[in-house]
């Protein structure tokens, strides 16, 4: 089925400061192929893209296009040598019309060409219908729904008729139907002869759709096969899930505890895309409730809603109360404490600073009880108060995000994915402090990760978000028996 | 001789500079607005004040005070009528709202500007000093009013800094020019830390007017001048950074005062608009500047 | 698309039409102050160019259109030379100018670049004041040659630029390479994904936009018989212009024209106020940016699209 190579990456290198982005990455792409490049965040798949495309430039290793390496080339020298990107948020002109739009595609870049030659128009006409636009070519992009707004992203890359097409999580935002529809679009770019190169953070999604599929972490490939050998392969179950699943015995805290937060059919919408679909979760006083799924499921998405980061249509409700009307950071101050996956440290300020903060609303005495029994948790955080927060690792500076949490006294602390790039030795440190917590007070916690493994042994209850809608929810012993196969 | 008379003016105008600076690379910070109408708050401080001790015949440390708080009515004046709304604007896009704020800041300052100039007439005026009498430094004979400006502007430097070090509040504010997400996760109302910026903003602005009306006059003409001042210190210090933008003052007013001294008073703002030049061409963010 | 574009055209023959009809029926003052207006509307059409097309907010259009009204002026008033070559040499030196203020461009971010454009203005005007015996200082100076003493004349020629700028810079924003600027302007990513070397874009609109307001400025100087800071240079005639392609709406170029025409008028029946004429017009625009960011026009021609 696939032929020639079309594109072949060697040794690719990228580096952003201190931060290794890609390593050594080398794969080829052959026309009438679809491969899927798939990896956490911060795995490098997306950086990777943006190197092939010339919107970074990679430190070394070539980009052979055809025999040709463009790896030192602009963006647009590559785009015009046969290389095209869908972004994974569309990128329409708003004053222009879908048909001007895709016109703009087929343009040369030329300062002098001032009319459109008539055949530019029907060009433009036919690759609309092509892609199914057919009927919209006169309407602007702010009153076309979310995947024709896709579609019209892929009418401007294959515009030109291009070798290459990368796609950037081609299903981001999609409803089941239009993922089928969306998958078929890209099935025919295949069987036009292109070489199709899908960046997703799930095998499971692209699994359908690729011929080869190509797991990252952290800026290095793992593996390589079809769908079925890469979801089967450990290391790749080890990124993922961050180890074998296993059964937890727990004894829950009692079912009929009060409730302390109660979501009543939450939707969340981004525009047009809907990123939560009427969700339904209980979280009791004491327990420790863990939501787990892939990037782009929506747990952070749900936290924000919780936090009045982001509008939401549903109910909300915190010890009876709804916290609809209530401000962001009267919402913290109400006891809901929201540690974020970006953590949103002061910088710039020290490690004592940071925690004196998050304790600013208690008084003096009260503060330095507080901060002692933060530092006997975490004590490097102690030893490294003068610092300033940015010269801190990654693993102390999710401790210090957990720490200032801390010092705001919650009632209900929610954490997103605080283990998210950290070695597993800190993991191993994060899981006792955790362990500690439950222990030593009455706090009610929920998690939101990635990394099955870390949260199974401490979670009360599991949900499980797959495309902004809750699609499995029970207990530990349960999901380890019911997902070790399917999650992935 | 002229070294001194250097020396110590250059030292007043620098400490002036700054603490207007000072004020502007807040506002910058926290809230994230390049205020183009700061002259005109200087201005409507120091008109006011002169106005209160010379047409009501107020004491002049009544009338100072009236004239910084006619300052900080303008302040708030500027972040209520033109920041808040345009920020909140659903009309306009994100990726356009600064721009959007700096035109409605220019042309709020364009109506200060001739507004004030219809009430008051555009001659400039003079305060009275709030101490008279001339002083022997190194020699040189300073009007003991310079030193006194100097040491009010070091002065609120100084408080400036406990407030953001030693207070809870002023670390909120600190926070929140560095994270303003951050200080909402806290428990941080940012509609009060926005607040309290421009209230402090307009103290720093209306108090740089009044003394400076003191010290050289102050009259509509100079608005954009001293808008364009600030922003030139601010933005060869470093957007955001208050020690950068205390060491540029230093650099300008210095710059400035030997300008005028040496070549020409006429040449006097030409150095500092050509040293903003050569920033921006090769080190756009300032000496210290972080964002 | 197509049909709107002919009504522009109609509507724009109208008014072109009416326009040249008027010296029958206004005094020589009045007809004085549109051909300024009509010249002013050429100034705001080149900053609707660059704002609205190529993405670049410039707070000194005033700095390159006093490059081409200086040049002119002073090649025209010390070495004699005639009207036509004073006003390509201006115009020629405000395009120097726009590559000058295109190379940070390029570099730096919004405001940044806004600030460059506002020292760029006040730099030149010291540099005149510097140079007074050439340039006259803060007073002025007077050119030997004029365009036409007659009124009439002055009206036309005014009304026949500001049509033949207008027909140029609308036809370029419709055309392929006004829509290439406009995808560099709005999103230089995707523009250089699809194909465009987006430098090369980008100064080449500075370079138009220096072109028309050069030329422009100089043809102002030749109308005026004199050339002084206030009338070319002055940031407050740079805010007009902003504030005229601001109130016109902003990317319809055609709009930016109107809003200048508007402005002019309107400030002379504000005259009697004095000096409040410039608070009222503040005002205004300030209002117009709270209330309708995208312009009169803008406004007009989004409502029919409106969901």
């Amino acid at each position: 089925m696939s032929g020639a190579v079309r594109l072949r990456v060697s040794e690719l290198n990228k580096r952003f400061g201190g931060v290794v982005a890609v390593k050594n990455m080398s794969f080829d792409l052959r026309a009438g192929e679809i491969v899927g490049l798939i990896g956490p965040n911060g795995s490098g798949k997306s950086t990777v893209m943006s190197l092939i495309m010339g919107i970074q430039r990679a430190n070394s290793g070539t980009i052979a296009l055809d025999g040709t390496d463009i790896a030192r080339w602009p963006a647009h020298r590559i785009a015009r040598a046969g290389v095209a990107i869908v972004f994974q948020h569309s990128r329409p002109l708003q004053r222009q019309t879908v048909l001007e739009n895709i016109k703009l595609a087929l343009l040369p870049d030329s300062l002098l060409r001032l009319a459109t030659e008539a055949s530019v128009t029907e060009r433009a006409r036919a690759i609309a219908e092509s892609v199914g636009l057919g009927g919209v070519l006169h309407r602007h992009p702010w009153t076309l729904p979310f995947a024709d707004l896709r579609r019209m992203e892929v009418a401007k890359a294959v515009a030109r008729d291009p070798k290459v097409v990368l796609i950037d999580e081609p299903f981001a935002g999609l409803t089941a139907t239009e993922i089928k529809t969306f998958s078929d679009l890209i099935r025919s770019l295949r069987d036009a002869e292109r070489a199709v190169l899908l960046v997703d953070h799930s095998v499971k999604s692209v699994a359908a759709l690729a011929d080869r599929v190509i797991a990252m972490y952290l800026g290095e490939r793992i593996a390589e096969g079809n769908a079925a050998e890469v979801m089967q392969n450990e290391t790749v179950r080890r990124v993922y899930l961050g180890g074998a699943i296993e059964a937890v015995k727990r004894t829950s805290a009692g079912a009929d505890a009060a409730t302390l937060l109660d979501i009543g059919s939450v939707d969340v919408f981004y525009g047009k895309a809907q990123a939560l679909e009427r969700i339904d979760l209980r979280v009791h006083q004491d327990e420790f409730v863990s939501i787990v799924g892939l990037n782009g499921a929506g747990k952070t998405t749900l936290f924000n809603a919780i936090s009045g980061l982001v509008p939401y249509r549903g109910l909300i409700r915190f010890g009876g109360r709804d916290l609809r009307n209530l401000t962001a950071a009267a919402i913290a101050r109400a006891g809901i404490v929201h540690c974020p996956e970006t953590r949103e440290l002061f910088g710039y300020m020290s490690v004592r600073e940071n925690l004196d903060l998050g304790g600013g609303h208690l008084s003096s005495g009260e503060r330095q009880t507080q901060l002692a029994w933060v530092f006997e948790l975490f004590p490097i955080l102690e030893q490294r108060q003068a610092q300033a927060a940015r010269t801190l690792s990654g693993g102390e500076q999710q401790m210090l995000a957990l720490g200032r949490a801390l010092m705001m006294q919650p009632k209900l602390l929610i954490l997103d994915e605080p283990t998210l790039g950290l070695a597993p030795v800190i993991l191993a440190q994060m899981s006792k402090a955790i362990e500690r917590l439950r222990k030593e007070r009455s706090l009610t916690l929920l998690l939101a990760e990635q990394n099955v493994t870390f949260a199974l042994p401490h979670s009360d209850r599991l949900y499980l978000l797959d495309h902004g809608r809750v699609a499995w929810q029970g207990d530990p012993a349960r999901f380890a028996a019911e997902m070790r196969t399917g999650y992935l | 001789m002229r070294a001194v008379q250097i020396l110590v003016d250059g030292f007043a105008i620098s400490s002036l500079y700054g603490l207007a600076a000072v004020g502007f690379t807040l506002i910058f910070g926290v809230s994230g607005v390049l205020n183009l109408a700061h002259g005109g708050i200087m201005v409507v401080a120091a008109l006011i004040g002169w106005a209160a001790a010379a047409e009501f015949g107020l004491n002049s440390y009544a009338g100072t005070g009236l004239g910084i708080l006619a300052g900080l009515a303008t302040a708030y004046a500027t972040y209520l009528i033109v920041v808040r709304p345009i920020q909140r604007s659903r009309a306009i896009r994100p990726e356009e709202t600064e721009i959007f704020v700096l035109t409605g800041t220019l042309l709020w300052g364009i109506m200060i500007q001739v507004g004030m100039a219809y009430l008051f007439s555009d001659n400039p005026v003079t305060i009275r000093p709030l101490v008279a009498g001339v002083v022997n430094v190194l020699g040189v004979r300073t009007p003991a009013n310079e030193i006194l400006i100097a040491i009010i502007a070091w002065a609120l430097i100084g408080l400036l800094w406990l407030l953001v070090n030693r207070t809870r509040t002023g670390k909120a504010l600190l926070g929140a020019s560095m994270n303003p997400r951050g200080v909402t996760l806290l428990g941080y109302e940012l509609t009060r830390i926005y607040f309290i910026a421009w209230t402090i903003y307009g103290l720093l602005a209306g108090i740089a007017g009044v003394l400076l009306a003191s010290f050289l006059g102050v009259g509509t003409a100079n608005t954009g001048q001293l808008t364009a001042s600030a922003f030139s210190i601010v933005v060869l210090g470093g957007l955001g950074s208050v020690s950068g933008s205390l060491i540029a003052a230093y650099v300008v007013g210095y710059l400035e005062t030997m300008t005028a001294y040496l070549v020409a008073p006429t040449l006097r703002p030409i150095p500092a608009l050509i040293l903003l030049v050569l920033v921006v061409y090769v080190r756009p963010q300032g000496l210290l500047g972080r964002r | 698309m197509a049909f709107l574009r002919s009504r522009v055209l109609w509507i724009g023959a109208a008014v072109v039409v009416t326009a040249a009809l008027l010296p029958l029926w206004l005094s020589a003052y009045l007809l004085g102050v549109l051909t300024a207006a009509y010249y002013f509307g050429v100034f705001a059409m080149a900053w609707d160019l660059l704002f609205g097309f190529a993405g670049e907010v410039n707070f000194g259009p005033t700095f390159l259109i006093g490059l081409g009204a200086y040049t002119a002026a002073i090649l025209n008033s010390e070495f004699g030379l005639p009207i036509p070559v004073c006003v390509v040499a201006g115009a020629l030196a405000a395009v120097v100018g726009g590559i000058l203020l295109a190379v940070p461009a390029l570099r730096l971010r919004g405001p940044y670049f806004g600030l460059v454009t506002l020292v760029a203005v006040l730099l030149l005007q010291n540099l005149i004041v510097i140079f007074a015996g050439v340039t006259g200082g803060e007073i002025g100076m007077t050119v030997p040659d004029v365009l036409s003493i007659d009124e009439k004349v002055n009206y036309w020629f005014a009304l026949a630029f500001l049509t033949i700028c207008a027909v140029l810079l609308y036809g370029l924003s419709r055309s392929a390479v006004g829509l290439i600027l406009q995808a560099s302007g709005q999103d230089a990513v995707e523009a250089s994904a699809l194909g465009f070397n987006v430098t090369k874009h980008k100064i080449a609109a500075f370079c138009i936009s220096a072109l028309f307001s050069g030329t422009a400025g100089a043809l102002l100087i030749f109308y005026m018989g004199t050339a002084s800071i206030n009338t070319v240079i002055d940031l407050a005639i740079a805010v007009q212009i902003i504030i005229a392609a601001v109130l016109g709406g902003r990317r319809t170029i055609l709009g930016a024209a109107l809003g200048a025409v508007v402005l002019i008028v309107a400030n002379e029946f504000l005259r009697p106020l004095g000096q409040l004429n410039t608070f009222v017009v503040s005002a205004v625009a300030l209002a117009v940016i709270l209330f309708f960011p995208e312009g009169l026009l803008g406004y007009a021609l989004h409502r029919g699209e409106r969901e």
